[in-house]
């Protein structure tokens, strides 16, 4: 895979977020039919398609630097973004071991790890990262373990305690959200977690992920694909910052929609740790604005069928329902009510 | 509040039924939580020691502690306060051991403060029945400054710390033993539904 250089570019105020042909290209697409409704569409985590955002465990595109540093920034002005109740500090070793391995491992042109024992030396190149370090021992590193290593890797992390046959989401970093707060689910048991999703209960999503997800294995992780809508490519659309955020959900026209509403797809997945047996919950966010994906009119198409047929509980639930005919009536041109086969590719 | 569907981390109460065997019993009540006392004491209850603290409160419509004296005859400690019920509680947790069974009643908000130190001394929420009386006010927590508002009765309310216009949602946290708060007007600001008193 040519690896593109990474992108200078803001996820805020001026919004200088775009995407590349090649990023386009790999936007992970999340529907494969007209209509979309909640369902366990859980897969094994294993390397498929090269250049694919499936190739690696973690994956790391041309928006890495960036995505760090907007991590940074909202970091800097809500602490509480990152949360590690106190029993999971051998999770926090268990998340600097997977995260180091695999980047090191996969990437091995920008990150380094070399183990003597416990004493581990990381170079990340990308961020100018040099720590030697003790592993197990938290006063050799700079900060928690956990918030350590989740500063130098895209997306948010939720790690699940595994006790009383249920998961708790007892330590997370979550700063490119859609729209929930760990400052305020952290130690929420797993359906307590996603109570506010509507429609998936009913249908016994939860029973079912739950019961999947007790039987993880470590060294088998999963994946899934979730998808929601963002007007300007903001990463931190949490609730803690909605009414920065808000207002511009009221901002889409007709002139504006196409630069304006990006589909975010977020990459979830799950992964069984050795030392804690807790699991690691990743969710990477991809975002594309409607411009970039109108340049394959297969996925125009789709993405207009499934806001047309959308549940108005899950257009509410999205924070849809002030552009989402905006959206349609966007596409509209480029229906020609072909059949589309099945399947997210592009083309 | 939410239409159409039921959040799920919305807590459920019961009414207070004795749990035995059990190697003790201690009862924490606040204001109209009272009533909830006297139901359990019209059981037939355990021979296991029982502890019983109540406060009155301000702001309770009844209050109990003169019936609670006549009705309970074993150990009753009577607070002024809320906040020396706490303390109180907070000594007594250090002498229970493992086997003693909780019985927690008043307003949300109360019951939610009991929670917090009951969970310090490493007692879990499971093991602590709960009955809710008197009113139904909602402890809301504003996601945007971090206050928590005790006793909301309203759907949407002005936070207590920075004053934005909160709607309540269904989503309860039992760590911070409150709801969430979202500003209501963030998408169209000045937009606010109609305020009601939902929780009275």
């Amino acid at each position: 895979m040519n690896t593109p250089a990474f992108k200078k570019e803001t996820f805020r105020d001026d919004y200088t977020f775009r995407n590349s042909r090649e990023a386009i290209r790999r936007f992970p697409f999340p529907f494969a039919e007209d209509e979309y409704m909640y369902s366990v569409n859980i897969e094994q985590h294993v390397s498929t398609n090269p250049g694919s955002v499936f190739e690696h465990a973690i994956d790391i595109d041309e928006h890495y630097i960036a995505e760090c540093e907007d991590r940074r920034l909202t970091l800097e002005r809500d602490p509480t973004r990152y949360i590690a109740l106190p029993h999971m500090m051998d999770a926090q070793w268990d998340m600097v071991e997977l995260i180091m391995d695999s980047l090191s491992t996969d990437y091995p042109q920008w990150f380094e790890l070399t183990k003597n024992g416990d004493q581990w030396h990381w170079i990340n190149k990308p961020l100018e990262i040099d720590q030697t370090f003790t592993f197990g021992d938290t006063s050799t590193l700079p900060m928690e373990p956990f918030e350590y290593i989740t500063r130098q890797v895209q997306g948010d992390w939720i790690i699940m305690d595994h006790r009383d046959d249920d998961l708790f989401a007892d330590m997370g970093m979550v700063t490119s959200q859609a729209d929930w707060s760990i400052a305020f689910d952290a130690g929420m048991s797993f359906k307590e977690w996603h109570g506010p999703v509507p429609q998936a209960n009913e249908i016994g999503i939860f029973d079912r992920a739950l019961k999947y997800l007790l039987h993880l294995q470590y060294g088998s992780p999963v994946r899934r694909l979730n998808w929601t809508m963002t007007v300007n490519p903001r990463l931190d659309t949490s609730p803690e910052e909605f009414p920065l955020w808000g207002p511009d959900n009221a901002s889409v026209t007709p002139e504006n929609v196409g630069e304006k509403v990006y589909l975010r797809v977020e990459l979830q997945a799950l992964f069984r740790l050795p030392r804690s047996n807790a699991i690691a919950f990743s969710v990477r966010g991809y975002l594309i604005s409607l411009d970039e994906l109108i340049t394959y009119p297969k996925w125009a198409k789709r993405l207009r069928r499934v806001l047309t047929n959308l549940h108005p509980d899950l257009s509410e639930y999205k924070g849809l329902d002030l552009y989402r005919q905006t959206v349609i009536d966007w596409l509209e041109p480029l229906e020609d009510g072909a059949e589309l086969g099945l399947g997210t590719q592009p083309e | 509040m939410q239409r159409g569907y039921w959040i799920r981390s919305k807590p459920l109460y019961d009414s207070l039924v004795w749990q035995t065997p059990a190697v003790a019993h201690l009862v924490v009540a606040g204001g109209e939580g009272g009533i909830a006392v006297l139901k359990l004491f019209q059981q037939m209850y355990p021979k296991d020691p029982i502890q019983v603290l109540y406060a009155d409160l301000p702001k309770a419509e009844k209050n109990y502690s003169d019936i609670l004296q006549q009705i309970v005859l074993e150990e009753l400690d009577i607070c002024d306060s809320e906040e020396s019920l706490l303390e109180n509680l907070e000594q007594r947790l250090k002498d229970c051991t493992m086997g003693t069974h909780f019985y927690v009643a008043g307003s949300e908000a109360f019951m939610w403060q009991v929670l917090q130190k009951t969970r310090a001394a490493g007692v879990q929420d499971v093991d602590v029945q709960k009955e809710l009386c008197g009113t139904l006010a909602r402890p809301v927590y504003c996601v945007h400054c971090k206050t928590i508002t005790r006793d909301v009765h309203h759907n949407v309310f002005p936070c207590s710390n920075c004053g934005r216009h909160l709607f309540v949602r269904d989503h309860f946290s039992r760590r911070l033993g409150a709801y969430m708060g979202v500003m209501v007007d963030a998408e169209e600001p000045g937009n606010i539904p109609q305020i009601e008193e939902v929780y009275p």
